[in-house]
């Protein structure tokens, strides 16, 4: 372990920075919050592509071939990612899966297949949309950066200090700035909100999807529509990178609001970095409630 | 053996289930309608069995196998080893029976075509089921700052080594059409179990987030024949579910073919001149949605001393869950051989799959 510390030293004094390559466009963000100017980090997915599903692409592999830390998001969400890690042939990259330390939400218990669509066997991945497991990620992120670059170790730690303290100051001003959601009832496309909602207290009464990863059908559609008369449900949200078809029709046939959310950094407007995002989605959210701000 | 081998791993994935440590099993099947306008009749290709997973943490392990619909035995049809990381130099290597890195199509399983039936023309040359070797392959990116690869294989048997028995003996009569298209432009090659060896150039670019384009040239060697080509693939891909695809390929076959000249009634002169016969295909995919896409695709195809044959078709796709099932339909234009008239031909195909193979990908 010590030779490798020793040799992973001499690269990084070589080079002079970590090269760090990332899943998804949030972890890539908190990477380059931690890391600083000591490391360079590429992300493999767009902040407004669909993390389940990407591409295998050539060019991805190059990215990976003179990577240090490959971090994936884990739970399954990003399986494509070690195709791309065993395709670069990168034998000295460290692979590390940010979902270690995180509390799982959503785990299937009993039997699951695909008749109950794209169920994730590991629980819910989309965990880094509740801000506390993004001090989580960026916990591992210190370590793994420290431990591939000891003599930054410091700074490291420092910048997570500062992280955190900033996303504690952001948690304090959005609960009371967006207390209004707390509560709320509301209908997402796709299941990618269960940590979002738990942490700012909105009910999740359905989704669009009658199972997930499955395209609303028009049975499904009128569910929905009977569901939203029923529960008097104000919004509908959905990612980015799904189709406005569905939910403009419900808008249509009922007086419900639809809006599209960040899923990831990068997603829309506004959402360019990891504390943004939640800043950027709340603010939608309040305003789709009915709440203007200046 | 190869069916207690299937049996066995079957058995084990129900008993056990699937945990980490064992390989992943899945299953594609189809049924097929062809001939929709003329004279309609319903068969299946069979199945295709895979079973892939991890050797090591350095080399993964891949078996298809292929059970057509008929008679016909369990086909091997690749069970290749691909040690991914671990050697010098940044190495790749793949060792077994497998389809070689050879052009642009050879490599994809047929249920991946959104045209359902592979080109005419590629396979008159690379074999009704495509070129699948058993042997060594190398390759190795160029330390350029895009993705550059070189393949360079070694195989004990050539093009045309992939053939189904069973048709042959012309006992399944549901393939009639599609074998005589085959065995009319039967090209020759007997180069089985002698040594061939194969090699590709590809690039892959990525002119923007959205437009993509790939290139490659490829050669192939055996003792009685030769085959240079060329590839390229252009992706248009605003976003996971929307995309424009141009994909073209063409390949020029020759053969070594022994020629008796009688110069004189008492006097035979033997030597050697090279029949060559080119093919390939233009294709234009458009994906209009999740579950939507629409293409044409020109087949080419010319021998020696014979006028160049081109069939369009157009085909349209459907999938209504993601990548595990798909219907797809297409309609194009045929050669009879025999009477060299050109007809319409309408085919359909539904196809789905258990497991993380899919049949289909955006």
């Amino acid at each position: 372990m010590r030779k490798l510390i020793i040799i992973s030293s001499l690269f990084t004094c070589l080079y002079g920075q970590v090269r760090v390559v990332s899943s998804t466009s949030d972890i890539a963000d908190i990477v380059k919050i931690i890391g600083g100017e000591n490391v360079t980090v590429t992300s493999i997915a767009r902040g407004n592509q669909d993390p389940h599903y990407v591409e295998i692409l050539p060019s991805y592999m190059i990215k990976v071939r003179k990577a240090d830390i490959y971090f994936m998001v884990g739970m399954e969400l990003d399986l494509w990612a070690q195709q791309i890690i065993n395709g670069s042939r990168n034998q000295k990259v460290l692979v590390v899966d940010c979902s270690v330390e995180i509390n799982k939400m959503e785990v299937p218990t009993g039997q699951i297949d695909a008749s109950m669509g794209d169920i994730h066997r590991f629980g819910n991945p989309h965990y880094w949309l509740d801000p506390e497991n993004g001090k989580l990620i960026a916990k591992v992120v210190t370590e793994k950066l420290s431990n591939y670059d000891p003599k930054n170790a410091n700074q490291y730690k420092t910048n997570l200090y500062q992280f955190e303290t900033d996303l504690d100051s952001a948690m304090s001003k959005w609960n009371n700035k967006f207390s209004i959601l707390k509560d709320k009832k509301i209908i997402f496309y796709h299941n990618s909100w269960p940590y979002f909602s738990k942490r700012f207290g909105l009910i999740t009464v359905g989704f669009l999807e009658p199972k997930p990863g499955i395209t609303p059908s028009p049975s499904q559609l009128i569910q929905v529509i009977n569901q939203i008369k029923e529960n008097e449900i104000e919004v509908i949200a959905s990612e980015s990178y799904f189709s406005d078809r569905a939910p403009k029709f419900i808008e249509s046939k009922t007086n419900v609001r639809t809006v599209k959310l960040a899923q990831s950094v990068g997603a829309i407007e506004g959402a360019n970095s990891y504390i943004n995002l939640f800043e950027t989605n709340l603010l939608i959210l309040a305003e789709a409630y009915g709440v203007m701000y200046d | 053996m190869l069916k207690k081998l299937i049996g066995g791993l079957f058995i084990v994935s129900i008993s056990f289930g699937q945990t980490t440590a064992n390989p992943q099993f899945s299953v594609v099947g189809d049924l097929i309608m062809n001939d929709l306008h003329n004279n309609p009749n319903l068969y299946s290709s069979g199945i295709e069995i895979a079973v892939q997973g991890y050797v090591n943490p350095f080399a993964r392990a891949d078996v298809y196998l292929h059970k057509h619909n008929d008679e016909s035995a369990l086909e091997l049809e690749e069970a290749v080893m691909t040690i991914e990381r671990g050697l010098p130099f940044g190495l790749g290597l793949r060792a077994g029976k497998f389809r070689p890195d050879l052009g642009k199509i050879n490599k994809d399983h047929a249920h991946l075509f959104p045209f359902i039936e592979a080109p005419s023309g590629m396979a008159n040359i690379l074999g009704k089921e495509f070129w699948a070797g058993t042997g060594l392959e190398a390759s190795i990116f160029l330390p350029v700052p895009w993705y550059s690869n070189i393949s360079i294989g070694l195989f004990d048997s050539g093009l045309g080594d992939h053939d189904h028995d069973i048709e042959k003996e012309d006992v399944h009569n549901d393939h009639k059409d599609k074998d005589e298209h085959v065995d009319e432009h039967d090209h020759g090659i007997n180069e089985k179990k002698e040594k061939v060896f194969s090699a590709r150039w590809g690039h892959f670019f990525e002119l923007s987030d959205i437009n993509l384009m790939e290139i490659g040239t490829s050669y192939y060697k055996g003792p009685e024949s030769s085959l240079m080509g060329a590839d390229f693939k252009y992706k248009w891909r605003p976003n996971k579910y929307r995309s424009l695809t141009i994909q073209g390929e063409i390949v020029q076959l020759s053969i070594k073919e022994e020629h008796h000249e009688e110069k004189h009634a008492d006097e035979v002169y033997k030597g050697e001149y090279k029949n060559k016969s080119d093919a390939g295909y233009l294709m234009i995919n458009y994906q209009f949605n999740k579950s939507f896409n629409f293409g044409i695709i020109g087949d080419y195809y010319r021998e020696t001393d014979k006028g160049a044959e081109i069939n369009p078709s157009i085909f349209f796709g459907f999938s209504p869950v993601e990548e595990s099932t798909v219907f797809r339909l297409k309609i194009g234009q045929v050669e009879d051989h025999k009477s060299h008239k050109k007809h319409l031909k309408t085919t359909a195909q539904i196809i789905w799959s258990l497991g993380p193979h899919k049949p289909h990908r955006y």
